[in-house]
């Protein structure tokens, strides 16, 4: 499964970063774009700048120089616009323990301003691989993977150009982590750009597209999935480890 | 189905919150229903003084038309007068427990009469009512409390924060939405019921509306309280113990250093020297030539200045003017007095401009009719109507006319205040 | 040192770097002082203010010129409740009730000027005593230390660490109630260093002194006990904060404010202007003096002429008019008696029912222990009410009495110009009238007025401790 992702347009696109809280440059002169309809998962240590990248895309904190865009849209600028094109996952995906799972997913979508039918919810959920026994269960029980595949399936629902997906494969065994890289594929394809922050360097080589290596704030290496560039994953790990110590130092 | 339905669905699906108002609405009806209660308790003690008042005068009377004393009958006939609750007073009961609402008085000396008190178990008076102000003044911060402590921090320690403020009617809307939902659900509970009781009980609608929006705003003082310290990003456990110490010092401590520091600032020369010096200037009349407090008499009250010369005999006449006499002479200490009460009544009320727990307990005493103005207002109607009393018996001593039964129901009535 | 101290020593170190609640704990400290301060200001104040009433009222008495006795018993008399000594450690009703009587013939007054009737609204508010400190203010401090005692260790699953480390839940349950009972000696400390203070005053007692150390000791004791048991028995710290501030409210706040309601609604009071009336009626039936065909007092006179063997008043060896006061004296007197004995009695059925409710509300009970104790309370007030009484007809007695046997009847009834001069009594009379002494009630009555609520307070405490043994043992044992 390759895709020609070089003609499409950027639905992320950030160009020349920089972003300091205090003293501390967490972003220096970032440059990362996410064409439309594909994955790139984004890795990098802790402290590298992966959260506030998220951050700046969501419009929770503003860069001091550089451009932001999500689907043409400056976040710093137009929060609101912005996050209606925007779906994310955080990676402990905490909901209404005193909802069911429709009843979660409904508000989630209210609050999206993008409201479903429940027969358009239930197929999600069941898209997005939650038994039907647990669609009118409160969330009270669910494991991590089940209260996963309810936000995945509002993700599905929101129909945006862009995801934005932060350690989504942490903790998840084996198997869910196939089952969630298999939906994240399903929306790629539907043309959403997917933006994936992780440690999980296996889930990352399996699904993404492109892999950027982020270290003290800006893209070290990248890599792609096809073509010239096309990665191994032993190879990727010389290369993390390689990151990993240049960061320690 | 709105955001706003989304979020009740959501606040109402929490036992917290419907534990809270329920509670706080079964507190309200239940302050309410006792407020009526003791107002209707009131009132039904002001409806049954006219039979009792019949049957008393009925055997003064009896005993006074055998002489035609107009003397007799001035001493022996006490004269009620009453202070029927305002329409409000169910809501903030404020002295009326403590003070009289039933008062009588007869045409002798005044300023040895007006500061009786009537029955009342002091122990039961000492914790305070429990009354529509009590729940909104006292209790009513503390359901704002149970409610917004974790507005925030708690969708924060519940790891949905950065979920919903990711969504694009997250963020600020969904905090304002859902303050706004509390706050309004927290104004109704308290609101609805007291429109209720007010609209039974007689209240004009600008004085509903008034207190509506007082409870409004004293809700959203709390609120805008909660919410500040929410700011600060503390867990919900840090908020909900800060904003209870808040409540603490602003509703319980504050108030009660204002009462040490007022009663400290603003002596009140004490009433019981204004007995004692009536009592002797009153007695004092026995041991002084008679025409000696006739003079002093006629030269406050020239209209009877033309009545006979005092005979070797007691005259009723020269009695009460004595007695008159004493009231004028204390006339600048009761002037100090009442000057001093409304002082420290005015700081108290100061203290409200900055203090939203006292000045919505001032507002609504106010209101209600029931604050120390009230209780002075009703003083001053008493003194009016002991001044017509004087007239009415001085028309007969002082030109010695007879007072005969019939004369007893031309005695001046009190006059309740228009509207109650 | 033992595994409860060191679990102890733990807690008190947490609690010293909470800054939170060392601010909390010196504001409560400073409040303490301040209301002692200005408490016992305010009581000595009071106190000097009304012994010095009482002394010019005694004075302007004894200054009375020659009069007629008669006109004495109009005169009166003015006295003052004095405060008893642990007053400024909780003056009770004592706002409430009014501190001065007027004492006259033939009539029963109030006690007026109490402080309520002449403060601002704030009176209403609570007063700041040290009583109201300890009552109110101390058991929220112990919240705001002591709810996550244990529900923070459960939340985190530090308890699970303890116990692996081989301590018992005994252990930990002890430890925190030694750290918590330690903050609430601390917090009792200085209003009762202030307590012990006033104890240096003339007149204190040590039974009732020690009935309120016990009453506050107990009550505090059982907050600490009430507080480690909710933060044993809920998962979450912020759960056990908010039902301890819940259970705090309804016990402190509501539950002394809707007992009286209850209480005056379940036993209605008669106000005064129906007493009054209704002393008047029964007054009429039994004798009325202004009646000349009264067959009480026509059989009176009949039975005085009898005595004294003689057919006319005239011939009286006594002057028949003050005999007829003392009869009138004893009949009008009897009747307050009655009304006031019902009123009174109402009065405590009301009290008691509140005192029930005490049963709820451990802050009730510690109320009327406290003010039972110092002598503040309803019963208190009752008996200044009941000494003014006796002392009231004791005096208009003496006076009905000198009028019946230093004026004569022929002055007492001429109305010649000389006549006024005649039926005057020498004004060294009047200071041969005994002044009006307050018997202080001992300080066994005192602490027995104290005993039902102790023993509520003390029954509540032990209750807490078995609801604390039985939450022990399924501490930790949950998820």
């Amino acid at each position: 499964m390759s895709h020609d992702i070089s003609n499409a347009p950027n639905a992320i696109h950030i160009q020349d970063l920089t972003l300091s809280y205090d003293e501390h440059r967490v972003l220096d002169g970032l440059t990362l774009h996410v064409p439309a309809g594909s994955i790139t998962a984004l890795l990098g240590g802790n402290g590298a700048g992966k959260s506030t990248t998220l951050s700046t895309l969501l419009g929770f904190v503003r860069a001091q120089s550089g451009t932001v865009l999500v689907a043409g849209i400056d976040p710093g600028v137009a929060p609101d616009a912005a996050r209606r094109r925007i779906a994310y996952l955080p990676e402990n995906v905490a909901l209404y323990e005193h909802l069911t799972a429709i009843e979660n997913a409904d508000y989630l979508l209210a609050l999206s301003g993008d409201r479903k039918d429940r027969g358009v919810i239930t197929d999600a959920l069941a898209a997005a691989g939650l038994q039907e026994r647990a669609w009118d269960q409160r969330l009270g029980g669910f494991s991590k993977g089940m209260r996963q595949k309810v936000a995945i399936a509002v993700a599905l629902l929101r129909e945006v150009p862009v995801l934005l997906l932060d350690e989504p494969t942490s903790g998840l065994d084996p198997r869910a982590t196939a089952d969630f890289n298999a939906l994240v594929r399903a929306v790629r394809d539907r043309g959403t750009a997917v933006l994936m922050v992780t440690h999980d360097l296996l889930s990352a080589a399996d699904v993404a597209d492109r892999i950027g290596f982020l270290e003290g704030g800006r893209i070290v290496e990248e890599v792609a999935a096809s073509g010239t560039e096309r990665f191994d994953v032993r190879a990727l790990h010389a290369r993390f480890a390689v990151a990993s110590k240049r960061l320690a130092a | 189905m709105s955001l706003v339905r989304y979020e009740l669905r959501l606040l109402l699906r929490q036992r917290l919150t419907i534990v809270a108002l329920a509670l706080l609405g079964v507190l309200t009806i239940a302050a309410l229903v006792s407020g009526m209660a003791e107002v209707a308790r009131q009132r039904a003690a002001i409806a049954a003084v006219p039979a009792a008042q019949a049957e008393d005068i009925d055997a003064v009377a009896d005993y006074v038309d055998r002489t035609k004393d107009a003397g007799s009958a001035a001493y022996y006939s006490f004269h009620p007068t009453w202070d029927a609750p305002a329409p409000l007073a169910f809501a903030a009961i404020g002295m009326r427990d403590v003070a009289p609402y039933i008062q009588r008085v007869r045409a002798l000396g005044l300023e040895a009469q007006i500061y009786d008190g009537d029955t009342f178990n002091p122990e039961l008076a000492l914790p305070g009512r429990f009354d529509f102000a009590f729940v909104l003044v006292f209790l009513s911060p503390l359901f704002v409390i149970a409610l917004f402590h974790d507005l925030v921090s708690g969708e924060r320690e519940a790891g949905r924060l950065r979920t919903l403020e990711a969504l694009p009617h997250g963020g600020r809307a969904l905090w304002r939405r859902r303050t706004s939902l509390r706050l309004a659900l927290l104004w109704a509970v308290l609101s609805i019921p007291f429109v209720v009781a007010a609209a039974i009980e007689g209240v004009s609608l600008p004085v509903i509306a008034i207190v509506v929006l007082v409870t409004a705003a004293y809700l959203l003082f709390w609120v805008a309280l909660a919410v500040l310290i929410g700011r600060l990003r503390w867990s919900s456990v840090a908020n909900a113990a800060t904003l209870a110490a808040a409540w603490l010092v602003l509703v319980l401590i504050v108030p009660t250093l204002g009462h040490v520091a007022i009663n400290a600032a603003v002596p009140v020369a004490q009433g019981a020297e204004i007995a004692l010096a009536q009592r002797e200037a009153v007695n004092h009349a026995w041991d002084v030539p008679r025409e000696n407090t006739m003079r002093r008499f006629y030269a406050n009250h020239p209209e009877w200045s033309d009545s006979a010369p005092l005979g070797p005999e007691f005259h009723y006449k020269w009695y009460l003017a004595f007695h008159q006499n004493g009231d004028e002479s204390v006339a600048k200490r009761v002037a100090a007095y009442r000057a001093g009460l409304e002082a420290r009544d005015a700081a108290g009320r100061a203290l409200g401009w900055v203090l939203p727990s006292v000045g919505v307990q001032g507002l609504l005493t106010r209101l209600a009719d029931t604050d120390l103005r009230g209780r002075l207002a009703y003083q001053d109607r008493v003194r009016d109507f002991h001044a017509r009393l004087r007239a009415f018996y001085y028309r007969y001593l002082f030109r010695d006319l007879p007072f005969g039964k019939a004369d007893f129901d031309r005695a001046p009535v009190f006059e309740d205040v228009p509207g109650r | 040192m033992s595994v409860t101290r060191l679990i102890a020593r733990d807690e008190l170190r947490l609690m010293v770097r909470n800054r939170v609640a060392v601010i909390a704990f010196a504001l409560l400290v400073l409040l303490t002082l301040v209301a002692v301060l200005s408490s016992w200001s305010h009581q000595r104040g009071n106190a000097e203010l009304r012994a010095r009433h009482q002394h010019e009222a005694e004075h302007a008495f004894d200054a009375q010129p020659d009069r007629h006795p008669h006109r004495v018993v109009h005169y009166g008399h003015f006295i003052f409740r004095p405060l008893g000594p642990l007053a400024a450690f909780d003056p009770g009703v004592d706002a409430f009730t009014g501190s001065s009587m007027f004492l006259e013939g033939h009539r029963q007054n109030t006690a007026n000027f109490g402080d309520v009737r002449q403060s601002s609204l704030l009176v209403r508010f609570g007063q700041l005593t040290p009583a109201f400190v300890l009552q109110v203010v101390a058991p929220l401090l112990l919240i705001f230390l002591g709810y996550g005692a244990l529900a923070r260790e459960t939340e985190r699953g530090t308890i699970r660490m303890l116990m692996l480390q081989g301590a018992t839940r005994g252990q930990v349950v002890r430890g925190k109630l030694m750290a918590l009972g330690a903050v609430a000696l601390l917090t009792g400390l200085p209003a009762m260093i202030g307590f012990v203070a006033l104890a240096g005053q003339p007149g204190a007692l040590a039974l009732p002194m020690a009935t309120i150390a016990i009453g506050y000791a107990a009550y505090l004791a059982l907050w600490v006990v009430l507080i480690v048991l909710v933060s044993a028995a809920v998962r979450r710290s912020r759960d056990a904060l908010l039902a301890l501030v819940a259970l705090w409210t309804v016990a402190v706040v509501l539950l002394p404010r809707v007992a009286p309601d209850v209480a005056s609604a379940a036993v209605p009071l008669q106000n005064r202007l129906q007493t009054d009336v209704a002393i008047a009626r029964d007054l009429r039936t039994m004798g009325d003096s202004h009646n000349p065909d009264d067959p009480h007092f026509a059989a009176f006179k009949r039975s005085v002429l009898d005595r004294y063997g003689v057919t006319r008043v005239e011939d009286l060896p006594v002057n028949y008019k003050g005999l007829l006061g003392l009869e009138g004296e004893r009949l009008t007197t009897t009747l307050f008696d009655r009304y006031a004995t019902a009123s009174y009695d109402a009065q405590r059925r009301q009290n008691a029912l509140v005192e029930g409710i005490g049963l709820l509300s451990p802050t009730i009970a510690l109320r009327s222990l406290s003010m039972a104790a110092a002598g503040t309370d309803f019963a208190g007030h009752r008996r200044f009410l009941e000494q003014a009484e006796a002392y009231r007809y004791a005096l208009v007695q003496r006076l009905n009495r000198m009028q019946a046997e230093d004026v004569s009847y022929a002055d007492d009834t001429a109305v010649d110009a000389g006549a006024d001069r005649r039926k005057r009594v020498s004004a060294t009379a009047w200071q041969q009238m005994p002044d009006f002494i307050y018997t202080a009630p001992s300080g066994a009555t005192l602490a027995a007025g104290a005993a039902p609520g102790l023993a509520i307070v003390i029954g509540w405490l032990a209750l807490a401790a078995v609801l604390l043994a039985l939450a022990t043992r399924r501490l930790g044992a949950r998820r």
